[in-house]
């Protein structure tokens, strides 16, 4: 069944069902969809009403018909999904058509929860099967808030059944959801993967939803859904208050805003849908303006292309010996601080590249995009060759990502604009093919002429297109300097697509690099360069595009210039603090103080040295005063992380010379199972690291099988556990009772809010800690 | 709404703290306060008392505890309340936690801190609901023998993961972690304050979830 009629048609749906059947006495902590088993008749009754008043989809009573729900009451999906199905079909008898309806799983995904998101795909995926099995007409997801489990459905139903498949997300009056998924993000992204039509549904009435469809059908070229409350409950009476025929009445200017199809969520019912026709039929649907820019997304930042946008390229092993041992060691917190570092720095994007000899890229990237999304909001650009890396990547992405690169050649065209259409993702192409660059700028054109073809012959929108024209050396090809430029230009002004430059390659082999990479910065954005390729840490190349948004006009008012630059007293600002020791610096958790003096150190001292002479006898003091309440957490932590900086110098220093890593000793830690609450053993880990210990922090949640495995591979002798609620005390004793039966048990620390000395003995723990600092003395008895 | 600066700095086993960083925690505070506000919503549920039973049947809940029932003595209904930063905060606290630590840990005791005022507020606007009316103070399942297998039943009364994004996990922890559900009675003779709080808590100096920067929710 296709919806091609939907552009030019209006389409209506049902209303609420789950408060229509409380007001017919269920109570509401029941399972609604054990009804499918127990009374179909009701059920029947309503999609027999709902059809009468004029609805045009019923969805089927599946809204939280999951394996994760059902198996507590002892039902399968496919049980319910297929009786479910069955009576709305009997119902409908061909009257209207039936809607699986899929509603969240009921749990959060990571990284706010422990579900993963392949757990999450394959819960959708049996739901959509067995609902595809059963005769459904056609796929609903709605009532989502978080945008990562919108994309886990929609790929289920996509990849596993032919459904046509709406989604809609409910969001508050703020216009974000609550995991503050902004309209425009999920429009961006829900189209880019293919669903059908978008909408709201739930959470607020139809008056306050407006300004949020308006930002919806900006952003979209898909049918639009509207499926409000019937306003808003009242907390005494639990009524809604809006009427059939306010809400009816205030679906007008949903219509004026875009919306074509039509319903009702929590507190409508057959007479708010006969109102509801009563108000709209023989109403045309309204033209729409789609706002055809390039745009990237994360949920919470949308980013729309329509100035100059900043992509770092720290996230790159190449040449960076520290960042390849990261990759080799799965020091992801590593990368994930080089991320940190340039969104603070004024990042637009970041480039994802973890293409290393010895690196599993198709495990890697994916696992990387999944860290830095977990604390950096900005978009990603994921930047392989590997077909297969950049699906695993692309597919755990939340948002609408970006892939760096295609180029000319029509195998690697046909190899990965496919997965560029699946996923919805921006892609960049390179102006070269089996030829190689072309040393004229119309060549290089005439590359992104061919590219341009094939993106638009596999459905990527023009927009998604950003084309590279290649930056060569400066001092070696001289004359290809204008040509890049050029290039540029004509890409931008002609073809009209976004434009990348990795800008730095052009000053390689010269003296003071800085000047001539700042300069080409500024020419090539005058030549129409949209997304220069830099490192943001540099702050000249910050500056240079800072001022030429001034100069554009981007930066209205000059704001943003003013704001980085006002009250700027660089020359005079880095007096030198001389007598400041790195002993202090530390104390004091002066991160970058003690960074540069570790340098300077290290002139004259080995790296063991100066661990042993500064760094630990520096967090001796401070962990004393933390003991005898003159420091207090954040000081201690302030300091541990300044220590930490000293510590990125030695590895550093190491990495360069080839030498092994400064490590005394390796722990376990992890918060057990049942428990998501991690500050605590997040604290406890950051102070022990920086003692130099090597802490496998193995997560939140985690199963003593997981535990046990990881002492067991990695014989490791020291175990810190945490827990913070009672609840989880069993998940504790259970792990400790499980290493006990290892033959070489190793020695176990435990701590967290709820646990005491007294019951750490009871489960058979050897130690207890009250907090970090105790935690140190223990690594300091079992690992010295 | 603003979080108590000596609240948090309570939470945080630092009230003798400097002048220095007095000011940084007042910072992070500032912070959060103009990214996040906390959302709460409540239902006023009649309260049952037969054969010395007290009851919810809104919310089917059977109230066993020694502290209800004491808490509860005068009332004839019962507020259910839920609170929360949200996920928002989660993403902050993520985010703190990848860049520094020693913040981290401030914004996590100014969080607890918030959804603390954010409770306030839906008192405030309860007793501005029901003119005439007095509320007890606010207790949590958690507190004393109130057991937390209580969460549940308050959670999907509530509906709390479609009105506020408030999940529950087995263990009954809630998801976002600065969230907060806690009962009120309702009455018509004025209550007598019993608790509000840490610093009125008789574990304030032994609690090891107030020495870690947090709290049970009351």
């Amino acid at each position: 069944m296709g919806f091609d009629f939907l552009q030019n048609k209006l389409l209506f749906l049902d209303g609420a069902m789950g408060t229509v059947l409380q007001q017919r006495g269920l109570t509401p902590g029941g399972l609604p969809e054990l009804l499918n088993l127990t009374d179909p008749q009701l059920l029947s009754s309503i999609y027999c009403e709902y059809i009468d008043a004029g609805s045009q989809v019923v969805y089927a009573n599946t809204f939280g018909a999951n394996s994760l729900k059902l198996a507590k009451a002892g039902h399968t999906v496919d049980e319910v999904i297929s009786a479910a199905i069955s009576i709305a079909k009997d119902a409908a008898a061909g009257r209207a058509m039936v809607a699986l309806d899929i509603g969240p799983l009921g749990q959060l995904l990571e990284p706010m929860g422990s579900l993963t998101f392949e757990q999450a795909y394959d819960l959708f995926r049996e739901i959509a099967e067995a609902g595809a099995k059963a005769g459904a007409d056609l796929a609903v997801i709605e009532t989502m808030t978080d945008l990562y489990e919108a994309k886990a459905a929609l790929l289920a139903v996509k990849e596993n059944t032919d459904l046509p498949v709406f989604v809609t997300m409910s969001f508050e009056q703020n216009g974000r959801t609550f995991t503050g998924c902004t309209a425009a993000s999920m429009a961006r992204t829900l189209e880019g993967l293919g669903a059908d039509a978008i909408g709201l549904n739930c959470s607020l009435g139809p008056d306050l939803l407006v300004p949020i469809l308006k930002e919806l059908c900006e952003n979209t070229r898909l049918p639009v859904i509207a499926k409000p409350n019937a306003g808003l409950p009242d907390p005494v009476s639990g009524h809604y208050d809006m009427g059939p025929e306010d809400f009816a009445q205030a679906l007008l200017p949903c219509l004026e805003a875009g919306v074509t199809i039509f319903g009702g969520c929590c507190g409508t019912s057959p007479d708010y849908i006969r109102q509801l026709r009563k108000v709209l039929d023989g109403k045309q649907p309204v033209p729409r303006h789609y706002d055809a820019a390039a745009f990237v997304c994360t949920p919470v930042t949308p980013c729309r292309l329509d100035g100059v946008r900043v992509i770092g390229e720290r996230v790159n092993p190449t040449g960076k010996k520290r960042f390849q041992q990261a990759l080799l060691e799965n020091d992801l917190d590593y990368i994930l601080d080089v991320a940190v570092q340039q969104e603070d720095a004024g990042a637009d994007i970041l480039d994802v590249n973890v293409g290393f000899p010895g690196v599993d890229e198709v495990a890697m990237l994916p696992r990387v995009v999944k860290k830095i999304q977990s604390a950096v909001s900005l978009p990603l650009q994921l930047d392989s060759s590997n077909p297969a890396a950049l699906e695993a990547g692309l597919r755990v992405y939340n948002g609408k990502a970006a892939v760096n690169s295609v180029n000319g050649e029509p195998e690697v065209l046909e190899r990965i604009l496919p997965i560029v259409k699946k996923y919805g993702a921006s892609v960049v192409g390179l102006t070269l093919d089996k030829g190689g660059i072309p040393q004229t700028a119309e060549g290089r054109v005439a590359i992104a002429r061919r590219i341009l073809d094939a993106a638009l012959s596999y459905g990527i929108p023009k927009e998604d297109l950003w084309i590279d024209c290649l930056t060569l050396t400066v001092s070696a090809q001289q004359e290809q300097a204008v040509e890049t430029l050029k290039a540029v230009y004509t890409v931008r002004h002609e073809l009209g697509l976004q434009t990348v430059l990795g800008v730095s390659n052009i000053s390689f082999g010269l003296p003071n690099r800085i000047l001539l990479t700042q300069n080409f910065l500024i020419q090539a954005m005058y030549a129409g360069l949209t997304l220069p390729i830099i490192n943001p840490n540099q702050k000249e190349m910050m500056d240079a595009v800072s001022a030429f948004r001034v100069l554009s006009g981007e930066d209205m008012q000059c704001q943003d210039y003013v704001a980085r630059f006002a009250g700027d007293s660089s020359p005079t600002a880095s007096v030198k603090q001389d007598n400041l020791t790195l002993d202090d610096a530390i104390i004091r958790g002066l991160k970058a103080d003690a960074a540069r003096l570790a340098g300077i150190a290290l002139q004259t001292e080995d790296e063991l040295a100066l661990v042993e002479g500064h760094l630990i006898p520096a967090l001796d003091r401070v962990g004393e005063g933390y003991e005898q309440g003159k420091v207090f957490l954040p000081q201690l932590l302030s300091a541990a992380q300044a220590a930490q900086a000293v510590f990125e110098v030695i590895r550093t220093s190491i990495a360069e010379k080839g030498g092994t890593p400064v490590k005394k000793g390796a722990m376990v830690i992890a918060t057990v199972q049942g428990d998501i609450h991690d500050i605590g053993k997040n604290i406890v880990k950051t102070v022990l690291e920086n003692y130099g210990y090597d802490v496998l922090d193995l997560g939140r949640d985690v199963v003593p099988e997981a535990i046990v495995k990881a002492v067991r591979e990695r014989k490791i002798r020291l175990v810190g556990l945490s827990a913070l609620m009672t609840t989880t005390l069993p998940a504790m004793e259970e792990t400790i009772k499980q290493l006990q039966q290892l033959p070489t048990p190793p020695v176990i620390v435990v701590g967290g809010a709820v646990v005491t000395p007294e019951y750490a003995s009871t489960m058979g723990a050897d130690y207890y800690a009250k907090d970090a600092r105790q935690a140190v003395d223990v690594a300091r008895k079992v690992l010295g | 709404m603003k979080a108590d600066l000596n609240e948090i700095l309570r939470y945080l086993g630092a009230e003798q703290a400097s002048e220095e960083l007095r000011l940084k925690v007042a910072a992070v505070s500032d912070r959060l306060t103009e990214a996040i506000q906390p959302r709460f919503t409540y239902k006023v549920c009649p309260l049952l008392l037969e054969n010395g039973q007290l009851s919810i049947p809104m919310a089917e809940i059977t109230l066993k505890s020694r502290t209800a029932k004491r808490m509860l003595a005068q009332c004839d209904q019962v507020i259910l309340l839920a609170c929360t930063l949200g996920a928002a905060f989660e993403t902050m606290l993520r985010a703190e936690q990848a860049r520094d630590m020693g913040n981290a840990a401030i914004l996590n005791a100014c969080g607890s801190a918030l959804v603390e005022a954010g409770c306030d507020a839906a008192e405030q606007e309860l007793k501005a609901r029901f003119p005439g009316r007095f509320l007890t103070d606010r207790f949590s399942p958690g507190y004393g023998d109130l057991p937390l297998s209580l969460q549940p039943a308050i959670c999907s009364t509530l509906d709390v993961q479609r009105r506020l994004g408030i999940y529950l996990t087995d263990s009954c922890l809630m998801i976002p972690s600065k969230s907060v559900t806690a009962l009120i009675g309702l009455s018509d003779t004025p209550q007598m304050a019993r608790i509000r709080g840490c610093a009125y808590c008789s574990m304030q100096k032994t609690c090891t979830l107030h020495k870690g920067g947090k709290h049970c929710g009351i």
